[in-house]
């Protein structure tokens, strides 16, 4: 017997199939939510919540660039490269509520399972800001001088210094970028890349990135 | 409003539940799984009944909603056996398994050959059994009819291996 031919088979079966199954529509149609869409709704209130720290993030160093006069010190510079970071994690975040929003079921299955690879891989984009950040790092050191003890760091900096932190801050960018760009889901079949993915979120994300790859591979 | 919304959905569902028995049994093994299943795609069609798009056929619809959820239910951690068996409102009824009888060999043997497919070829191949069109699993699924057709030609290799290795 052949594939074709059971489909006749496959197709007599119906009205057992039916039989087996019953349902109490009264109960149904009560129903308000399920536990996907609970799930969803979580992650929506969680992303509003981060939305609004950001927001407050923003406002602070956007009142830190706005004290006293504009000049282009250091700590100026530095806020701004954090207040830079701070939009980019607000407009993840509304992005995320945007898209938790658009999570439809009857979707063609690649989409709605890229859709929920978003949406679920929203720990790995925060992680990857945080990472992208780290090569301006100083950027946090001159704040932190300035906020706690009143202190213009980058005026007592050797010229020495200023090259070997410029330095090393081009360098950690070009690690970070390879990193960020390596760490998607078309790279999951390498071990790194699927464990650190594994480490930082989770199986389920895994799980999904292979799906995705095996679903758009013939 | 609600109530005619009701009634056609519930109308609709009589139909076409079916779909719903296949799909679980195809991706669950043991009967708490499927209950939870059915439950989860039965609710997630009820709410989503309000959006169904009338230019495509219900048992489309009915199936890539069932589809989706069964593929990401599949896919949740190990906390979801507790989950299965969180006491709540059971909306869904499976027999375990119809009378030794009623089931031909051969559904038996479909049944369990589909168990044996990944998660995209089960899905590939409950589409195909209903018939149909190769370009409709391709929308269905989100990829290209190319790609259907080379997975098709080789679940009916694997197949016909399948049986010729149990005949010999």
């Amino acid at each position: 017997m052949n594939l074709d031919e059971m489909k006749n088979t496959w197709v007599q079966q119906e009205s057992q199939n039916a039989a087996a199954i019953t349902i109490d529509q009264r109960t149904l149609v009560e129903m308000k939510i399920n536990k996907q869409m609970q799930q969803l709704r979580a992650m929506k209130w969680a992303r509003i919540i981060e939305s609004v720290l950001f927001f407050c993030i923003l406002i602070l160093l956007g009142q830190y660039i706005a004290q006293g006069e504009f000049t282009l010190s250091a700590t100026k510079v530095s806020a701004l490269i954090l207040s830079v970071f701070a939009i980019i994690g607000l407009a993840g975040n509304i992005g995320q509520v945007i898209l938790i929003a658009k999570v439809d079921y009857s979707q063609p299955i690649n989409e709605l399972q890229k859709n929920i690879y978003q949406v679920c891989c929203h720990k790995l984009q925060l992680t990857k800001l945080l990472l992208m950040s780290t090569p301006f790092y100083l950027a946090y050191v001159f704040i932190g001088f300035d906020v706690l003890f009143g202190i213009a760091l980058f005026q007592h900096l050797e010229s020495h210094m200023v090259w070997f932190y410029s330095v090393s801050s081009v360098l950690l960018l070009i690690v970070t970028v390879w990193l960020s760009a390596k760490l998607n889901y078309k790279n999951i079949h390498t071990d790194w890349v699927k464990n650190t993915i594994q480490f930082i979120v989770g199986e389920r994300l895994v799980n999904v990135a292979q799906f995705i790859n095996n679903i758009e591979s013939s | 409003m609600n109530t005619t919304k009701s009634a056609l959905f519930a109308q609709a569902m009589e139909e076409h539940k079916g779909i719903i028995y296949k799909v679980v049994n195809s991706y669950c093994h043991n009967l708490d799984e499927r209950q939870d299943l059915a439950q989860e795609i039965l609710t997630t069609m009820w709410l989503s009944f309000d959006k169904y798009n009338n230019e495509f056929k219900f048992s489309t619809w009915m199936y890539r909603i069932a589809l989706n959820v069964a593929i990401s239910y599949y896919r949740k951690d190990s906390k979801r056996e507790d989950k299965a068996n969180v006491c709540e409102a059971s909306i869904v009824h499976i027999a375990d398994e119809p009378a030794a009888g009623e089931r031909s060999e051969e559904i038996k043997q479909l049944y369990q050959f589909i168990a044996q497919l990944d998660t995209v070829n089960k899905a590939i191949m409950l589409l195909y059994l209903e018939s149909e069109s190769y370009d409709s699993i391709a929308k269905s699924l989100g990829i290209s009819t190319t790609n259907v057709a080379t997975r098709i030609s080789r679940i009916k290799e694997k197949l016909k291996n399948q049986f010729e290795l149990q005949e010999s």
